[in-house]
């Protein structure tokens, strides 16, 4: 909350005393009893387990803890997360003391782990009589209060019914009422026990009584390992398996609690902590319980899903390429604290790029050796219903090949993120009338290649019988490429002839050539490019490619320059210069990525590969990703993959991103900018809302009822698109209106005020500062459309072992009839990937859960993938806002 | 637009001819649309021509009168979805309708007994066996009754989960936890409501079923792991709806209690939860709304049982919930029993619905009342 707290940490940093540690090393053994709880509830260390299986669990128990425990504590002492609370230490202490105990005793007695858990509660119940009645007597210092107050006695109550009624019923059996006397008593005494007395025992002797009595039980053997309890009325029953974890789950939480109501002193300090231990306790368990369920499907999921990756050492450099910078950028973050200066904590921002480097000079290794990087492993596959174990490894092969469509995409990301940071170098240094002329010539000649272009696509390469695209084209190709060449070496020949004193001057004179080189180059060789398809030509002089060498040629060139104004910078020591040099590198930059990237859009357009020096760029690259990339093979060694899911599932969240978010935008802008705040806006609103909670079974019944039969009368991919559109429809609604609404009035006011029409200030003032939350918001709901499933099965069906993916591009066609365009491939059923799924369930045994958990762990990262970026996103937007 | 408006050339056009320009794209774009919204209504096959002719108008108009025409097309979206809104009420209520005429009141029933008769449903009653075939599409009979107590057992189990949880999630993220740890907690909240739920679903049918058959001598599937998973997904939306409504108690309210020296605890008990306590029912209430709806996980984990538990708390028992129902049954239905079953989707869409805007009245009255306006 606020500063008013301050005191606090007074309060827990003072010295603890015996008393205080003894209670810390409770509340530390009540955790680690909650946590085995868990352990044992999952059958992780079965209940019954004895001699070696439990000296070895205690064992990984003791690593953990002391590990965690140990880590933590080195942190503290070399103060990067400095730990000041006593508690928070005793606690710690108190952990590995607790396992060290529980490890000792699993070595040296025969019990089992039951039994241990039993002796666990019992010794929870005696700290916890100890701690209260050395309180009431008044040999330790407490502020308890006159009673432990009503809640904590009615929950008591609650718990002495339960008990009550069950060993009642035990005893007696449920068949005469008795047991209901049994509950009564209980609940009552417990009850009574609660608020009667000082707080000190009232919250102490209750608890111990409960937590006692339960691991009496277990450790008497009442309710052992073998224990069954089958009451004829219920189909299911009881086991000691079961059981007992509930039991430790239940009085771990209960001792907890009341050991730290103890060592807090009792009184409203006292339930503070109380509370404060189960609060957290709680967090705990929640995100134990995400993390549990990413885990064990990765861990059911990932193996199958990766069998026999294959990626090329150098597509896999390529690959590391962006993470690499992103690295190199948090490493270079300036510190914006006071505190930034600790040694080990500039360590944390250097450790992501050391990785990358690792990973690098691995993949590195693999090229220079020739020899493969492999992990080798089993996979089961399903075989007539009977498991079958495959043998796969994933591996890095030393293949040279890169894909177009991986390079080109990488170049083409790490061209824009270098021209966001490239600033401007208007009005730097001097302009020649050699280049001014240039720097006019070049858009017209880009014009009169995009002519030439439209020219050749709409009348073919030889129109009118004329072969003018093997000619004129050749020769305009040819023409251009060589022009583009020339216009990216000039910068680098007009740096290098310039007579300044020094490296750096010149380089700051000519800045003009850089952008002309840089952007010229760029979108001229650009322009010849696209040339070449439309004409179908591919110009070679003799055995060499003539375009992609250029292309290569203006990449090598640029990073030339990058060199040079890096050089340059190093001797500089005026601050503009300086800073003059940073754009020239960051143009360099951009001109290097966006040079490799028209490498690779000319191999992708002429389906020409190209090797240079044993590397070669290919419209095939050296990724091999069966699961993701082969569609299910009947009868096959291998089982093939789930392409035909992946890409239905592609275009339904594409289809459906283009029909909500238009109409959910726009409505948004209607209610929030032109329509009247009132009674109207307040129903749709309350609508839409309503909209957003439907079931989404419900969306699927009005699809089957309402689309189906206008769309072809079948389910079909068209009707998919369009349910999931209306249920994203309401989410784009709602959060598209509230970042609307939460652009200030004043920016509509100045706007206005500048004579701006509504409409002119919507698209250019509101529009553009609610644009993050839209696309947060956006990005979120695909991710929760993704994985729907409840209306797909009723209105894209549910495919399993699809054979072929929908093509929905080439499934355009005009027809001379209404309705002109057809696209059979909307109009087909489709796999996707969560209605994939559900065909491994709905097919029984017949169904290889295998591939099923194979596909639940793709649909889980492919939706945490669209969440952690809409996260992301809203983190970077949020912190843009409130720190510039 | 009363002044003429003059073009760079000189020329001056009249405000009137503009104005008119502006009427008229508006008035073609929004008959294009209707004729297009109608022509999918009675007539599909040219509904996608009148379409591309609305585009092509919209296309037009966005040229020559912008403004005029963005304020239309912000119209039309939010009239089209006030329409989505409409058509799916009336398109389920209108195949939900035959069901109701020929089965009417037969649907929470208890089918026919001895002597031919239905009979009126009395939770007394069948907390006795009772033999009678509650659902059997071949034989005709038709009761919901089971699987709205499916829906009900299920619902309450995961509300026991989703409502505690999720209150003591939403106390220790808006009161207890630290920036940094709230940092992490919050999203982590996030991403476990984005998880899907046919991978719960899967998760339940493939691991907590043969779970609970070694640990509770079970035959398979039950309640009670149907409403624990369920539960489990509803707790996001209690912890993040209830979390809004904690942190929006004014902070002053907060910095009182402390001034008079009150714990942080004894601030939460009796000032941040009792203010907030409205907000936090609508969160458990659309929770609830959540379980309720859920289908996936529910269809997975219990994919059969048409017949109710004997006796009615027995949470092993398994059997399929409303949307399950509609989910395992609608491939191979007939015609008649599709027209049940969207009766069971109008149960649903109307229960969730009006429970949203039950949720939503309490919120809003909250806000009123702590913004101090009431």
């Amino acid at each position: 909350m606020s500063n008013a707290y301050a005191t606090t940490d007074q309060l827990v940093s003072a010295e603890s005393n015996i008393y205080d540690r003894g209670l810390d090393t409770a509340i530390a053994l009540s955790v680690v009893g909650f946590m085995l709880g868990f352990v044992t509830l999952v059958n992780l260390v079965p209940p019954g387990a004895s001699g070696s299986t439990l000296t070895t669990a205690f064992g990984t128990l003791l690593a953990v803890v002391v590990g965690a425990v140990g880590i933590t504590s080195l942190a503290s002492y070399a103060n990067v997360v400095p730990v000041t609370s006593q508690r928070v230490r005793g606690v710690g202490l108190g952990l590995v003391v607790s396992t060290l105990a529980l490890t000792a005793f699993a070595t040296a007695l025969p019990v089992t782990m039951a039994t241990l858990l039993g002796i666990m509660l019992l010794a929870e119940a005696l700290a916890i009589t100890a701690a209260g009645v050395s309180s009431r007597l008044e040999l330790v210092d407490a502020e308890p209060n006159m009673s432990a107050g009503l809640l904590s006695g009615g929950a008591l109550g609650v718990i002495g019914l339960v008990m009550g009624a069950a060993v009642g019923g035990a005893l007696t059996g449920f068949g005469s009422r008795l047991w209901l006397g049994g509950a009564a008593v209980a609940g009552v005494g417990l009850f009574l026990l609660t608020i009667l007395p000082r707080e000190d025992l009232g919250s102490t002797l209750p608890t111990a009584i409960v937590v006692g009595a339960l691991g009496l039980t277990i450790v008497t053997g009442t309710i052992g390992v073998g224990w069954q309890w089958n009451p004829q009325t219920l189909s299911g029953g009881f086991t000691g398996g079961a059981v007992i974890p509930v039991f430790l789950l239940s009085g771990m939480l209960l001792s907890a609690w009341s050991a730290a109501k103890c060592r807090a002193g009792f009184g409203a300090r006292g339930r503070e902590y109380g509370a404060f231990l189960v609060i957290n306790l709680n967090a705990f368990l929640m995100v134990a319980v995400m993390a549990t369920i990413v885990v064990f499907v990765t861990v059911k999921g990932a193996g199958y899903a990766v069998h026999g990756l294959t990626v090329g050492a150098l597509t896999a450099l390529v690959l590391l390429t962006p993470a690499l910078l992103v690295a190199v950028k948090f490493a270079r973050t300036p510190a914006g604290t006071n505190d930034w200066n600790s040694g080990a904590r500039q360590l944390f921002r250097v450790l992501p790029l050391a990785a990358v480097g690792a990973l690098a000079a691995m993949f590195a290794s693999v090229l220079v050796t020739g020899s493969p990087l492999r992990y080798v492993y089993d996979y089961t596959v399903q075989v007539n219903r009977q498991g079958k174990t495959l043998d796969t490894a994933v591996a890095v092969t030393p293949d040279t090949t890169i894909g177009t469509l991986l390079l080109t995409a990488l170049a083409m990301v790490l061209a824009v993120a270098f021209f966001r940071s490239f600033g401007s170098l208007r009005k730097v240094g001097v302009q020649s009338e050699r280049a001014r002329l240039i720097r006019r010539a070049v858009p017209t000649v880009v014009l009169v290649f995009v002519m030439l272009s439209t020219l050749f696509l709409v009348l073919g390469p030889a129109p009118f019988g004329l072969p003018l695209g093997g000619t004129l084209g050749f020769a305009a190709v040819v023409g251009g490429a060589v022009a583009a060449s020339g216009l990216v070496v000039y910068p680098l020949a007009g740096v290098l002839t310039s007579d300044e004193p020094t490296l750096a001057d010149s380089a700051q004179r000519e800045a003009p050539l850089f952008t002309l080189g840089v952007f010229g180059g760029l979108g001229l060789l650009l322009a010849t490019l696209l040339l070449q398809p439309v004409a179908g030509i591919n110009p070679q002089v003799g055995p060499v490619n003539l375009v992609p060498v250029i292309a290569l040629g203006a990449a090598v060139a640029s990073l030339a320059l990058v060199a040079l104004t890096t050089v340059a910078k190093r001797s500089s020591e005026e601050t503009i210069t300086r800073r003059v040099l940073a754009e020239e590198r960051r143009l360099g930059l951009v001109g290097a990525a966006g040079f490799t990237a028209l490498l690779g859009l000319h191999v992708a357009v002429t389906s020409t590969s190209f090797t240079v020096l044993g590397v070669s760029v290919a419209n095939k690259g050296s990724i091999s990703w069966p699961m993701v990339m082969e569609a299910y093979i009947p009868l096959g060694a291998e089982p093939g993959g789930i392409m035909p899911a992946i890409i239905g599932t592609v275009w339904l969240v594409i289809g459906a991103t283009l029909f909500a978010v238009p109409l959910g935008v726009g409505a948004a802008v209607f209610l929030t900018e032109y329509a009247e705040q009132g009674r109207f806006t307040a129903v749709v609103e309350t609508a839409t809302n309503a909209l957003w909670s439907t079931p989404s079974i419900v969306f699927g019944l009005f699809g089957a009822a309402f689309l189906i039969p206008r769309l072809g009368g079948d389910e079909s991919l068209l009707t998919g698109m369009l349910v999931l559109g209306f249920m994203l429809l309401p989410l784009v609604l709602i959060t598209s209106r509230e970042s609307i609404k939460a652009v200030p009035d004043e920016y509509r006011d100045a706007s206005a005020a500048l004579g701006v029409t509504q409409w002119e200030t919507i698209k250019s003032v509101v529009l553009p500062a609610a644009m993050p939350g839209v696309i947060t918001g956006v990005i979120l709901g695909v991710g929760r459309i993704a994985g729907e499933t409840a209306p797909l099965i009723l209105v894209l069906g549910s495919t399993l072992n699809a054979k072929a993916g929908v093509n929905v591009i080439d499934g355009f066609q005009f027809v001379s009839e209404p309705p002109f365009i057809v696209n059979d491939a909307l109009m087909t059923a489709s796999a996707s990937l969560p209605t994939q799924v559900w065909a491994v369930i709905a097919a029984g045994v017949s169904g290889s859960p295998q591939m099923g958990w194979a596909t639940a762990f793709i649909l889980l990262m492919v939706v945490l993938t669209f969440y952690a970026v809409g996260i992301m996103a809203r983190t970077y937007f949020r912190r843009k806002l409130n720190y510039e | 637009m009363t002044d003429d408006i003059t073009t760079k050339k000189g020329k001056s056009v009249s405000s009137r001819d503009r104005v008119d320009g502006a009427t008229y794209a508006v008035v073609t774009i929004a008959l294009t649309l209707a004729v297009t919204i109608f022509a999918f209504l009675f007539l599909p096959a040219i509904a996608l021509p009148m379409l591309l002719a609305f585009v092509f108008v919209t296309a037009v108009g966005w040229v020559t009168y912008q403004a005029e025409v963005a304020r239309i097309l912000t119209l039309i979206a939010t009239v089209l979805t006030v329409l989505t809104v409409g058509f799916i009420t009336f398109f389920l209520f209108a195949r939900a309708l035959p069901a109701f005429l020929d089965h009417g009141l037969d649907l929470l029933l208890v089918p026919e007994q001895d002597n031919g008769e239905s009979r009126w449903f009395f939770w007394l009653e069948s907390v006795l066996p009772s033999d009678s075939t509650f659902w059997n599409p071949l034989s005709g009979a038709y009761s919901l009754i089971p699987m709205i107590w499916g829906t009900v057992v299920v619902t309450i189990i995961a509300g026991a989960v989703a409502g505690p949880l999720g209150l003591f999630g939403a106390l220790f993220i808006s009161e207890v936890a630290s920036d940094r740890l709230r940092e992490i907690i919050k999203p982590g909240v996030e991403i476990l409501a984005g998880i899907p739920s046919i991978v719960y679903g899967f998760i339940g049918f493939q691991v907590l079923n043969g779970f609970i058959q070694t640990n509770f001598l079970d035959d398979g599937a039950s309640f009670l792991i149907a409403g624990l998973v369920v539960g489990v997904m509803a707790l996001p939306t209690v912890v993040s709806v209830g979390e809004d409504a904690l942190s929006s108690v004014p902070q002053s309210m907060g910095d009182g209690s402390v001034a008079m020296g009150a714990t942080e605890w004894q601030t939460m008990k009796s000032i941040s939860i009792p203010a907030a306590f409205s907000g936090i029912s609508a969160a458990v209430i659309l929770g609830l709304g959540r379980a309720i709806g859920e289908t996936m996980a529910v269809a997975a984990i219990m994919a059969s049982g048409t017949q109710f538990a004997d006796p009615l708390f027995d949470i092993f028992h398994a059997n399929t919930t409303l949307t399950s129902l509609i989910a395992t049954q609608y491939g191979s239905a007939s015609e008649s029993t599709v027209e049940v079953l969207f009766v069971a989707g109008v149960m649903l869409f109307v229960i969730v619905a009006s429970m949203s805007i039950v949720a939503q009245y309490i919120e809003r009255r909250m806000q009123r009342k702590l913004k101090g306006q009431q």
